[in-house]
């Protein structure tokens, strides 16, 4: 592990909107733009039903779980730049920007193409690496 | 449209505990497979606050004055976590919203800016904390004022 090291990818090749029914259920998110896809065409987005941002992050979550394993993040701060929508091809991402004993700060991302969709920061614990 | 400013709002406070089924289909939402030894899937630190708070996002979205599709938009997440969060578990959450600013993006748009913040608390202490930033965009004077 070293500043600089690539994360391995994590591609979700097509947003499922039905994943975003059931979570909408599991939030209890009453936000029409994530189900309801009239409340996206009267927003001129013909229709596609917009992916909720906590799934989004997921995608960068479960990368960060193939690098370090499924408990070691600690801390994640992500700022949402664009709306990922249905059948959108999503890749999550990551380099490693810090050491600090244990932990490792690294920049994360998630990508449509070469569009950055989430950027923002990961911090893990890489203790039980050792 | 000008919303009475949220700042300070206490949510009520009280106590969530993650199902193993919800954290199940959670995790299947994410695309990921299940995760050993009652791990939940760290994205829970997305619900499990808001609903352990006694609060839900049609409260914060009511409170803010959501104005309809596209007229609420993520900024950002800032979240911690002391240890990892585990299925079964029962967390006692409290939080409020701690800042509000009304702004104007680069389209010359204006909208609210609202950030909430909740400490979850487990037998051992603070477990995981949480501040999430979320707009609220507004419709323009003019706009408004040509609406019927």
């Amino acid at each position: 592990m070293k500043v600089g090291e690539q994360l391995p990818k994590f591609a979700v090749p097509s947003v499922d909107p039905a994943r975003m029914k059931t979570m909408a259920a599991i939030l209890r998110d009453p936000y029409r733009v994530h189900w309801d896809r009239e409340a996206t065409r009267e927003m001129g987005l013909e229709g596609r039903v917009i992916n909720q941002g906590p799934l989004n992050l997921s995608y960068i979550v479960n990368m960060l779980h193939l690098y370090s394993g499924p408990t070691s993040v600690r801390r994640l701060t992500v700022s949402f730049g664009r709306p990922v929508f249905d059948t959108d091809s999503v890749v999550a991402g990551g380099e490693v920007s810090a050491i600090d004993g244990d932990r490792v700060t690294c920049a994360v991302w998630l990508k449509r193409g070469d569009e950055i969709v989430v950027s923002g920061t990961a911090v893990i614990d890489v203790a039980h690496l050792h | 449209m000008t919303v009475v400013s949220p700042l300070g709002y206490r949510f009520p406070g009280g106590t969530y505990t993650i199902a193993h089924w919800e954290n199940w289909l959670l995790t299947d939402c994410t695309t990921a497979e299940p995760l050993p030894d009652d791990l939940a899937h760290p994205v829970a630190l997305f619900h499990v606050p808001i609903l352990g708070a006694g609060t839900s996002i049609a409260t914060l979205f009511e409170v803010c004055g959501a104005e309809g599709p596209g007229s609420v938009g993520l900024d950002g997440y800032d979240w911690e976590y002391m240890r990892p969060l585990r299925v079964g578990v029962e967390y006692r959450m409290e939080g409020d919203i701690v800042r509000w600013e009304q702004l104007v993006d680069e389209r010359g748009n204006p909208y609210d800016s609202m950030s909430f913040s909740i400490e979850m608390f487990d037998a051992e202490g603070l477990a995981a904390r949480i501040t999430n930033t979320w707009r609220f965009r507004r419709r323009k004077p003019e706009v408004l004022a040509g609406a019927t």
